[in-house]
């Protein structure tokens, strides 16, 4: 292991923001604080806002039922009726892209709590186990990381079949490694640290110890990590079903509305193509940036 | 006989004369036809396949005994031309067809073309040879021969059963070339050889296929170009931009859809577009062998509850066709009159009133508005699958229909389908030729593999046996119409919509027809030619 | 070191075994197989006719049988044959592969040849305006889809050239190389310059702080020497590993990127024999990929081992 990844990251929150010349007491004080040190992150958060609102409140914000096909207004362009117009079916594309939100919104915190929450025991385990189970470990993550990203999701959804639980899952694994990795350099170097011998002395049991000491102090960088993969993963959907992998239809997935049958639309209806893809870049985008500052806060090893 | 063998003379002769015709409006020799392939086929070996993505590159490399003829764009008996045979005769109570076969034809690898040929051809597409095919979908084409004869090296006899009149339509589709006897199927898959207009050179899987010009071809004159390239792009909107572009002279034949014809039209004006019907029908097959399609009243309801000129407003704007089995007129010839066809439940205009008697056929089998029935539409996970699989579950829910739609990769079709495991299907079916014979007996008949809901009606089959053997047109017509009005009151696979797709070139492409009943037939290319 | 080496030569071999496991039953447990794509694609159903063909093939046989069998040819270089074309596998990959190699180098090229200033640039001139900027545009970067960044460059060189890059497999001009592979490239690059701009920036930002870059400067070193001379050098190890790492990430970018740009590499071709279940190819490929990905983090590991002292090879 490289000795880069054991460094320390534990961090005392109310030291840093004095040193950052914060003159903050109360929780409000200290967002808008960070918020206008931090603007980029500030707009990614309002981003993020804005997708988890729209994914929640999608029944009340859509115009139209995402679903319902209607001949007579098919690929009609954007209108006071129909605000990104309709698609070959004559669907809102409007409605489509707020109910989207949900799937996107489902496939990115879904894949990250299922790959994180697996990631995270997995490293804990074998950053603290170490011994046989560690070494598996080991050789499991090289494998699974010599396979390409979109190629391991691609044989997993062909093998599970395309629906929504499959594609988080086959997201998921590939980033299991990733996750434990971190997870796992942490431990190992939380392991060593005063207050665990101090535990340890004491006689608190193995798994007390990983639960409530080495744990809450992996939390920072895992932040960081989840907020980096949750984009990532709206990106892994958005190509598998665009290679007609993903949700299937007549689900509206950005992906899928951006993927074969609406790309026939590039020339003579291209808002089928515009609007599903700044869509997408857009949630990517407020998760970057959010992640971004995210890390720049949590992680001052990292602070730019 | 004599009479016969004139009649023969007589449609050979005026085919001469056309083809004279032709010749006045001289075409250019040379050039490299570039034309982009929408997937890459399996393989080579076109009565190894069952699609036309093997018909288009690979029917330059072939003859068949007879064609139809290349320009004309609708196949009928009148228009089958000798092409290896120099001419036919039915003989023997018309219960044996007798060609005479042309001479001094040459395989592409130098080896002379003889009656053995055939024989080798036909013996192998009937599993009476010791080299089999890896695949052979056609096989029940030839369910009424008993054997094929030759008499000495120029004329091969086909000895059947009884009367097939369609016989003569099977042996002129694309499907239908005559392979070399010295020459075995494992080869035909990779390097196929013919002798055809075009000489086969290379095919690489997924980038492309090449074909040059057959220099010894026995047409003299023919063919005009040195060469066809096809470039696989599955991409359909890069594949368009391509064309634009200038990068293909000419698009995927019947490949087109009515918004990307738009699409090319307001890019590319000068390009010659054609709109055709293909002969494809989209359809539902129906499990009727479990709940809660094994109740007729609910299969009834289902038929009664689409709206199919919806289905062809929202896929083709408006350039679709409705029908029964066969192909609607005017491409189609054998299609039901339209006082007939909307006779048929669900297929009259008044939609809401079709619904209504269709909600209540419902609440007769226990549905209704707080009770909906939960079903499952699969279907392949291509687009011209998945399209109408969505625009069907729209509709059933007028009825008290919640449809979910469960997409089938390729792969997991058909042993879906041959497990029963499904509900409703949504499936097309492509027709090689215009003709009952092959569409009645293919998909409707007990036992077929193409059957695939495997309804089975002995009543009906017996009507399909009497139309088969009816030589009098106008009786067989009336016959025709009779069983597929049957078929369709049967819900035994209800028919949506036939297609229409467009076909594009660019203006110096000259001597392209597109067929208008089949979209396996008309891929020959020797009379191409780039006015350059 | 010699004992390191060897460790790490045994567990990369490890590592190559456990690919050909996972990938072998991944692939078996996907249902349907080429026999079945066959029979779909000819429109009909026959158990005689299949059984036949499953025999004909060996995948009615065992599967430890067909893995041994497999592998077994894989050691000895045997690759077998491509079920759907019915060619050597070995035929129908190699072709392919200085395609994507060819596609792969040039987006690594780009990453790293703007990726790289831009990094150091956007360091230097940490809190600034550029900064922003900088950010911003490689965050962008990060968040489009490459699949629509092609379909957007293809349609708007339509709209204003009335040409497009599609692929020539045998480029005459150096205007129609370019086309062929600058622009797939480049849509495909842009994600990774943007990741690589990123690392650069804080992995400098991180040299900068550091006590012997305060020395220099203390020393009176002039800013563009310290920049350039010292930080560079010391943060370019982690852009390494980074660009190692995303070598692998790329074969996914390429996927999509191949497929919309037509171009017939390996890439596309793993995801059509997917499709058709063509278990030889999809196999022997994705061992090479493995392969090729274990071989660059190996070498990845030699060059921080070489570059960085602090690297203990007892670890």
């Amino acid at each position: 292991m490289l000795v880069a990844e054991r460094r320390m990251a534990t961090i005392d929150y109310d030291l840093e923001l004095k040193r950052a010349g914060a003159n903050a007491t109360g929780g409000w004080r200290r967002v808008l604080f960070l918020a206008r040190r931090h603007v980029l992150g500030a707009a990614g958060l309002i981003i993020m806002t804005v997708f988890v609102f729209t994914a929640i409140f999608a029944n009340v914000l859509a115009r139209f039922d995402p679903l319902t096909v209607d001949a007579a207004h098919a690929l009609a362009r954007p209108s006071a009726a129909h605000w990104m117009g309709t698609d070959s079916f004559g669907r809102d594309v409007f409605s489509r892209i707020i109910h989207g939100a949900r799937i996107s919104l489902a496939v990115g915190l879904g894949s990250t709590a299922l790959g994180g929450t697996i990631g995270v025991i997995v490293g804990l385990t074998s950053g603290y186990l170490s011994g046989w189970f560690d070494l598996v470990f080991q050789r499991v993550s090289d494998i699974l990381q010599a396979l390409p990203l979109l190629v391991l999701a691609l044989v997993m959804t062909a093998a599970l079949g395309p629906s929504l639980p499959n594609v988080i899952i086959a997201i998921a694994i590939p980033l299991i490694p990733t996750v434990a990795r971190v997870i796992r350099a942490n431990t190992l170097a939380l392991r060593e640290q005063p207050f665990v011998e101090a535990a340890k002395s004491i006689g608190m049991s193995e798994v007390r110890i990983a639960v409530r000491h080495v744990l809450p102090n992996t939390l920072a960088p895992l932040i960081v990590l989840a907020t980096a993969q949750l984009g990532s993963t709206i990106l892994t959907e958005a190509s598998l079903s665009f290679l007609g992998l993903g949700i299937p239809e007549p689900y509206p997935s950005w992906g899928r509305m951006l993927s074969e049958s609406a790309a026939e639309y590039v020339r003579t209806a291209p808002w089928l193509v515009i609007f599903p893809g700044i869509a997408i870049s857009l949630a990517v985008f407020g998760t970057n940036l959010f992640g971004d500052a995210l890390r720049d806060i949590l992680d001052p090893r990292q602070r730019g | 006989m004599r009479s016969v063998w004139a009649l023969a003379a007589v449609a050979a002769l005026s085919v001469l004369t056309v083809s004279t015709t032709t010749l006045a409006d001289e075409g250019k020799q040379g050039g490299i036809l570039r034309i982009y392939h929408r997937d890459s086929p399996g393989n080579a070996s076109i009565h190894e396949g069952a699609t036309y993505s093997l018909n288009v590159p690979f029917m330059p490399v072939f003859n068949n005994l007879v064609i139809y003829k290349q320009d004309v764009a609708q196949n009928s008996m009148d228009t089958i031309v000798p092409e290896l045979a120099e001419s036919w005769a039915w003989v023997n109570d018309n219960k044996t067809l007798t060609f005479k076969l042309r001479q001094g034809v040459k395989w592409h690898d130098g080896k002379p073309f003889t009656s053995a040929d055939v024989k080798c051809t036909f013996d192998m597409l009937m599993g009476k040879s010791q080299q089999k095919f890896r695949q052979n979908p056609r096989k029940a084409w030839y369910n009424e021969v008993n054997d094929v004869t030759t008499n000495g090296d120029f004329e091969v006899s086909f000895n059947l059963k009884r009367p097939q009149p369609s016989l003569l339509a099977l042996l002129a589709s694309g499907y239908t070339p005559v392979y070399p006897c010295h020459v075995s199927p494992a080869e035909m898959r990779t390097h196929p050889i013919g002798t055809g207009p075009f000489k086969f050179v290379e095919f690489k899987a997924n980038e492309s296929i090449k074909l040059t010009r057959n220099p010894d071809y026995w047409r003299k004159g023919r063919p005009y170009l040195d060469g066809i390239e096809f470039t696989i792009i599955p991409n359909r909107s890069t594949a368009i931009l391509a064309f634009v572009a200038g990068k293909f002279d000419m698009t995927f034949p019947t490949e087109v859809s009515i918004p990307l014809l738009k699409d090319v039209k307001s890019q590319d004006p000068t390009a010659v577009c054609v709109v055709e019907p293909n002969n494809v029908s989209t359809n539902i097959i129906v499990n009727s062998t479990a709940a809660p399609f094994d109740n007729a009243d609910i299969r009834r309801a289902m038929a009664l509850a689409l709206d199919r000129k919806a289905f062809i407003n929202i896929m083709f704007e408006g350039q679709g066709d409705i029908g029964g089995t066969m192909e609607p007129a005017p491409a189609g010839l054998w299609a039901m009159p339209k006082e007939m066809l909307e006779s048929i439940p669900g297929y009259g205009p008044d939609v809401k009133a079709n619904r209504e008697e269709a909600k209540k056929l419902m609440q007769k089998a226990g549905y209704g508005p707080d009770k909906h029935l939960a079903v499952k539409v699969s279907t392949r996970n291509i687009p011209v699958y998945r399209d109408p699989a969505v625009i069907l579950i729209d509709q059933l829910k007028s009825i008290y229909i919640d449809g979910e739609l469960d997409v089938v990769e390729t792969a997991n079709w058909f042993p879906k389908i041959a497990r029963k495991d499904y509900m409703l299907g949504l499936n097309l079916t492509g027709n090689a030729v215009d003709d009952p014979d092959q569409s009645f007996y293919e998909n409707y008949s007990c036992g077929s593999e193409r059957n695939y809901t495997n309804y089975c009606n002995k009543e009906i089959e017996k009507l399909f046996d009497a139309q088969s053997q009816e030589t009098d047109v106008n009786k067989r017509k009336k016959l025709v119409w009779e069983i597929d009005k049957k078929l369709q009151e049967d819900v035994a696979r209800p028919i949506i919509f036939h297609a229409r797709t467009g076909t594009c070139w660019k203006p110096y492409v000259k001597g392209v027809t597109v067929m208008s009943n089949s979209s396996y037939n008309g891929y020959r290319y020797e009379d191409v030619w780039m006015d350059k | 070191m010699f004992a390191y080496l060897v460790r790490r030569l045994f567990l990369m071999l490890v590592t190559l075994f456990g690919i050909s496991i996972v990938i072998f039953f991944l692939l078996r447990i996907v249902p349907g197989n080429i026999v079945d794509i066959l029979f779909a694609a000819a429109g009909y159903v026959d158990p005689a006719d299949k059984a036949n063909l499953e025999k004909e093939l060996g995948i009615d046989q065992p599967l430890v049988v067909q893995y041994v069998h497999w592998i077994g040819g894989f050691l000895r270089g045997d690759f077998g044959y491509s079920y759907v074309s019915e060619k050597p596998a070995l035929q129908e990959i190699l072709p392919r592969i200085p395609i994507t190699a060819r596609l792969a180098g040039l987006a690594l090229l780009f990453s790293a040849s703007i990726g790289i200033p831009l990094g150091v640039i956007s360091a230097v001139k940490q809190g600034t305006k550029l900064d922003y900027a900088l950010r911003v545009v490689s965050l962008s970067g990060l968040s489009l889809p490459s699949f629509w960044l092609g379909l957007l460059i293809l349609t708007a060189s339509v709209a204003m050239f009335g040409q497009m890059p599609i692929f020539n497999p045998n480029p005459q001009t150096w205007l129609e190389a370019f086309a062929t592979y600058a622009v797939p490239a480049a849509a495909v690059g842009f994600r990774s310059a943007a990741l690589t701009m990123r690392i650069t920036r804080s992995s400098m930002l991180e040299v900068l702080r550091q006590d012997y870059i305060r020395t220099a400067r203390a020393k009176g070193a002039s800013d563009a020497a310290v920049n350039y001379h010292h930080a560079l050098k010391n943060a370019i190890l982690p852009v390494i590993t980074v660009i190692g790492i995303e070598a692998a990430f790329l074969i996914g970018g390429l996927i999509v990127t191949e497929t919309v740009f037509n171009i017939p590499g390996v890439a596309r071709f793993l995801v059509e024999a997917i499709r058709w279940r063509d278990y030889p190819i999809v196999q022997n490929l994705v061992m090479f990929i493995a392969v090729v990905v274990v071989f660059a983090n190996f070498t990845v590991d030699m060059l921080y081992a070489v570059f960085d002292p602090r690297i203990r090879f007892t670890e």
